[in-house]
């Protein structure tokens, strides 16, 4: 990872206060209008109904903002930029690594702000250290979107790159069970949804609130993915000498 | 299609040369061939003995490009500071905004610069890592006579520490005032290489005028190096290859007078290497 270039894009990203806003307030809203058709003694494979839309949403807001990194990617390619970096010392490995700690940091608010609500509007009660727990997993499921974001950044144009964003992200919480509850889709459904990487995130997150520990198959899963996304990206970045 | 072929060049260290050809000629694909960027098909570039990619890592060569490659919604200091961030050993971003003359600009947006400030930022992106070579491809476009003329002042400056130096352009009189060497490309191929003055001369050489009582004509056309010999009353036009051994002869043998030398301007030239060019093909 290069820290110049870490600073750089912060201070970007930081500038762009509606894309920011917006990361937080979509997951709150969504968790808000859920929850409160919840009550509190529903519970879903032994998780309060609450807490299980609280990652959820916390899940997909995190998932959103992590790939929100692609749109800058697309511009900064349509913009000559990766050829600029390419003429420079960076390693496109501390490119990538880079890249993917941005989207671990803009993962940040979003969770955040939903678990707040979630322990302060949607009163769930858990122990200290299954808080601590269940944000650090969270958090490290956003790890396979930055990858995916980068990936979108460098397969769409800046103009494709926002409705491809969506859709990708739509169609992986829809089947990744963000939306709806693995436990209540039909078989087929939940067959596709273990090919999605946000099934494997929402699976090991919840699992941080179960009794019966962290589910490693699944983190390790997560993983995997981040691994493979990260891979493709490398690859990318290397093959775009594009002029601009 | 071909871009470039058998482009084959030696360029030592502390040269200034320009690649000068018009649009299509082939520049920026040989330039993006030298910087790895692009791949050959055949033959192959080293950059200090190693590859481009080797040279570029260690930090030796310093890139202005022609167009984008900049962050618009970045500040020009913020952008100085990243690219030199990249680097081992950079200039201080102070001192490169400085040589680059944009160091009133250093807080403003990129976006909201014109396209010769854009060129000058880019220049300061080029100069920051400290490079031993600088590669430039059409630095001025888009820049005004003036900021044109500041620019060459700027890169004088850094030709001066020694820098080797390799730009591309269509500008046959940037290529004149401040390149050592010259190489012309025309199609994709190396059509003329060689000083200003070399290349003026390859093509016409320079015609002699001399006023030369009583002179032997057959003696002087049969001279090696004369082309060919007109006259005007006592009047002689001597067109040259090799002006220097005519004018000798002239001085030792002859009792020549009121002697001037003209070479054919370098645009003379292009035109005439292209036209030639055409002819062959």
């Amino acid at each position: 990872m290069n820290l110049d270039y870490l600073r750089f894009d912060i201070k970007r990203t930081l500038r762009n206060r509606r894309v920011l806003i917006f990361a937080v307030l979509m997951p709150l809203v969504l968790f808000l209008i859920f929850g409160s058709t919840l009550h509190s003694a529903d519970s879903e494979g032994g998780i309060s109904a609450i807490a299980y839309v609280m990652v959820s949403m916390a899940m997909f807001g995190s998932m959103n903002a992590a790939m929100s990194s692609g749109g800058v990617i697309a511009m900064e390619r349509d913009g000559g930029w990766n050829r600029t970096l390419r003429l420079t010392p960076l390693k496109p490995q501390a490119y990538v690594a880079t890249k993917v700690v941005l989207s671990l940091l803009l993962a940040i608010p979003p969770l955040v702000v939903v678990f707040l609500a979630g322990m302060i509007v949607g009163h769930v009660h858990l122990s200290a250290g299954q808080w601590i727990s269940v944000v650090l997993v969270s958090w490290l499921g956003a790890l396979p979107f930055a990858g995916l974001g980068l990936v979108i950044g460098y397969v769409a144009k800046p103009d494709s790159v926002q409705p491809i964003t969506g859709l990708t992200t739509m169609l992986i919480a829809a089947f990744g069970g963000l939306w709806l509850p693995i436990e209540q889709m039909p078989h087929a459904m939940r067959t596709i949804a273990e090919l999605t990487p946000a099934y494997w995130t929402g699976l090991s997150s919840r699992s941080a609130l179960s009794d019966s520990g962290l589910d490693l198959h699944a983190l390790l899963i997560v993983l995997i993915w981040t691994v493979v996304l990260g891979a493709i990206g490398l690859s990318r970045f290397r093959a775009d000498t594009a002029r601009a | 299609m071909q871009a470039v072929a058998g482009v084959d060049l030696t360029i030592r260290s502390g040269e200034v040369v320009a690649l000068l050809g018009p649009n299509g000629a082939g520049k920026s694909t040989t330039l993006e061939i030298l910087l790895g960027l692009v791949q050959p098909d055949q033959g192959s570039v080293q950059l200090y003995g190693r590859s481009p990619v080797e040279a570029i890592a260690a930090g030796q060569v310093g890139v202005m490009l022609q167009s984008g490659g900049i962050i618009e919604d970045a500040k020009v200091r913020e952008l100085l500071d990243l690219v030199a961030g990249l680097h081992k050993d950079p200039l201080p971003v102070a001192d490169a905004l400085q040589r680059a003359g944009i160091a009133d600009l250093a807080d403003r947006k990129l976006k909201a610069l014109s396209g010769g400030q854009k060129q000058r930022v880019r220049f300061a992106m080029a100069i920051v890592a400290q490079p031993d070579l600088i590669v430039l491809d059409e630095p001025t476009t888009g820049m005004d006579v003036e900021s044109r003329r500041d620019f060459w002042a700027s890169m004088h400056a850094e030709t001066a520490r020694g820098r080797t130096v390799l730009f591309a352009t269509h500008y046959l009189e940037e290529a004149d005032a401040y390149a050592d060497r010259i190489v012309l490309m025309r199609a994709g191929r190396i059509v003329a290489d060689g000083t200003a003055v070399q290349i003026k001369a390859s093509v016409s050489g320079r015609t002699i005028r001399a006023t030369v009582p009583g002179a032997d004509l057959a003696a002087l056309a049969a001279l090696p190096g004369v082309r060919n010999v007109e006259t005007r009353g006592d009047v002689l036009l001597l067109q040259c290859a090799d002006s220097d051994s005519t004018l000798r002869h002239l001085l030792a043998n002859t009792p020549a007078h009121d002697i001037e030398i003209t070479s054919a301007d370098l645009e003379d030239a292009v035109l005439a290497i292209g036209a030639e060019q055409e002819s062959l093909a």
